[in-house]
């Protein structure tokens, strides 16, 4: 990605006061940062750029290739299924990201409790984020699946009849969302049990109602992870492939199909390298988009983490 | 941790056993579908698709065997090799790359920075058409090194970050020190400031190797037969046109998160800097 690309590279690094190793020092940070630049360069922005390349090609199975310009783009704009998709994986991003973010910060209340043992629940909680999303995936359509799912069988039990969550367009939508937010709720607990340590002890000794200590000391606290969290959990959910590839198969039809998905299938299985490239363009400038603000709140973070460690002489 | 308890929190002491409650059912709840897919790695055959599902049956390996007899294994050591080469060089690199950054001043330093952090948000989707090109340019389809440079990218950007926090909190004087002593600047490095941030390079060792374990799209695009690796294979060994081996299936699960889940334990301390792409500690 190319955020804030172009700033390499930069000149000599500052004089050395040591005369004697000047001439070795000016070389030296550039033979540690040179190669993996060059091959990150080479790995990253080459391919962005031939995708771009590509997308304005049309290309036949034989691998022959024709300049079409921004053809690619006007089919891709004017398709309304296109539309769709982006639509539906915003609204799955949405979605999953309100429910993550809600339940992750009531789970990070729950188990900031300094209580014996709960670290060992807290390390259990933790472990759905590190795991590879496709066997997640796996767990949720082994768990959801309309003959034998021990899910489908609560349902019942339940009184809601025998649920076909493929089948069902909200349900298929409910599942895939539900299998996001047990992978990644963990994560946002984590962010907002690291911002809860901070305001563990103003907390704990201030006497006012729990909801009013919640709302003006923890709450203004926690906005910092709470925006990370949120940027985080958007660019990754923005992405999404593996659940719906397994769960749904972009179904019921295409309706359940992310953008990823989307670019995958008509890339890949349809042969259209060149639309392909297109929407995986797309995504790419969204999640740019997210991306930098991300990366700029985290940095601010990191500064004022910084900053309160120094005034606070921390231990 | 075991400090005493304050005066004034003795008569709250009994409430906050009330914490428990949630807290273990929230656990429950996290941790159902992971004791869920193993039991059914333990499940007979003929009892694996019954509904309602069975929740007590005698455990049989039988399961596990077909996993192990089946081509899943040499998935599994492709996954193995490709991530423990991908670790070994993305964090190579991400040494020398994270040193430089941490002691020299470059112009414009910032923003190499956040270009190189960028990159480990790239959407895997961004690049699968390239690559799928550009490996045939290079006659590397289907291969470990394709597999272990594609990779690289990602856990050299986590890695340079993770490492570079590691190099800013040894204090200057000690390479100061060995400089006096006439030490060059490569001598500084290798035998003063790498061997403090040991336990810096192994967090990003394990975090590079849990990654390339879990990533599966670029694998799915890039691999065919001999460099698959094992989240693709899941996806096919265990389908035949009679059907799906749901129990072959979890069972090959839970080989693959075992490791994982232990890597995690390992590196538990270090979790929100490794989740956060080594930004936020």
């Amino acid at each position: 990605m190319s955020s804030s690309a172009g700033s390499f590279p930069p000149d000599n690094p500052q004089s050395s006061p040591e005369s004697r190793y000047a001439g070795q020092l000016r070389a030296f940070p550039w033979l540690l940062v040179a190669p993996t630049v060059i091959l990150l360069i080479a790995l990253t922005i080459f391919p962005l750029i031939y995708s771009l390349y590509m997308s304005l090609h049309n290309f036949t199975l034989g691998g022959a290739k024709t300049w079409i310009g921004l053809d690619n783009y006007r089919d891709l704009l004017s398709d309304r299924s296109f539309w769709r998709k982006t639509w539906f994986t915003l609204q799955i991003t949405i979605f999953a990201v309100a429910i993550e973010l809600v339940l992750g910060l009531l789970c990070a209340l729950v188990l900031n409790k300094r209580l014996r043992g709960l670290g060992l629940l807290r390390m259990i909680v933790y472990i759905p984020m590190m795991l590879s999303p496709l066997v997640v995936a796996y767990f949720w359509r082994i768990m959801l699946d309309g003959s034998f799912g021990v899910f489908t069988w609560f349902a019942q039990e339940l009184g809601f009849g025998k649920p076909q969550w493929t089948v069902d367009l909200t349900l298929a939508k409910a599942s895939i969302v539900a299998t996001d937010v047990w992978q990644w709720t963990p994560f946002v607990t984590l962010l907002m049990l690291a911002g809860l340590q901070a305001v563990h002890e103003a907390a704990e000794l201030d006497k006012g109602t729990r909801w009013m200590t919640f709302r003006s000391i923890t709450l203004p606290y926690l906005m910092t992870p709470i925006l990370i969290a949120v940027l985080f959990r958007t660019i990754d959910t923005f992405k999404l492939f593996e659940a719906v590839y397994i769960i749904t198969q972009g179904g019921p039809g295409d309706l359940t199909e992310t953008l990823s998905l989307m670019a995958y299938t008509v890339g890949f299985e349809q042969s259209r390298i060149g639309m392909g490239a297109a929407i995986s363009w797309f995504v790419v400038v969204v999640i740019n988009v997210l991306a930098t603000l991300l990366i700029m709140l985290m940095a601010r973070s990191r500064r004022e983490s910084v900053m309160m460690a120094e005034v606070g002489d921390d231990e | 941790m075991s400090a005493a308890i304050p005066a004034n929190q003795v008569k709250h002491r009994g409430r906050r056993f009330v914490w428990y409650l949630p807290a273990i059912l929230i656990t429950a709840v996290f941790a159902f579908p992971l004791y869920w897919i193993g039991s059914m790695a333990f499940k007979p055959a003929r009892i694996v698709q019954n509904y309602p599902p069975s929740f007590r049956f005698s455990p049989t390996l039988d399961n596990f065997r077909q996993v192990f007899d089946s081509t899943y294994p040499d998935a599994m050591r492709n996954s193995l090799i490709i991530a423990v080469g991908t670790a070994v060089f993305s964090v190579f690199c991400a040494t020398l790359t994270a040193y430089g950054l941490s002691r020299h001043n470059f112009r414009r330093k910032d923003n190499l920075l956040f270009w190189i952090l960028s990159l480990r948000m790239l959407p895997a989707v961004a690049v699968i058409v390239p690559y799928s090109r550009m490996v045939r340019w290079f006659d590397l389809q289907d291969t470990y090194a394709a597999m272990i440079l594609v990779y690289s990218i990602f856990n050299i950007s986590f890695s340079v970050w993770l490492l570079k926090g590691f190099f800013d909190e040894i204090p200057k004087e000690m390479e100061e020190a060995a400089r006096i002593d006439g030490y060059g600047p490569w001598k500084v490095f290798t035998d003063v400031a790498v061997p403090l941030v040991i336990p810096g390079i192994a967090t990003a060792l394990v975090f590079s190797i849990i990654f390339s374990i879990n990533e599966f799209l670029l694998a799915f695009v890039l691999t065919q037969r001999e460099a698959v690796t094992a989240p693709v294979a899941l996806t096919n060994v265990f389908i035949t046109t009679f059907g799906v081996n749901w129990g072959g299936l979890s069972a090959a699960a839970m080989v693959l998160v075992a490791p994982v889940i232990v890597f995690a334990v390992l590196v538990r301390n270090h979790l929100l800097r490794g989740m956060s792409f080594g930004q936020l500690d």
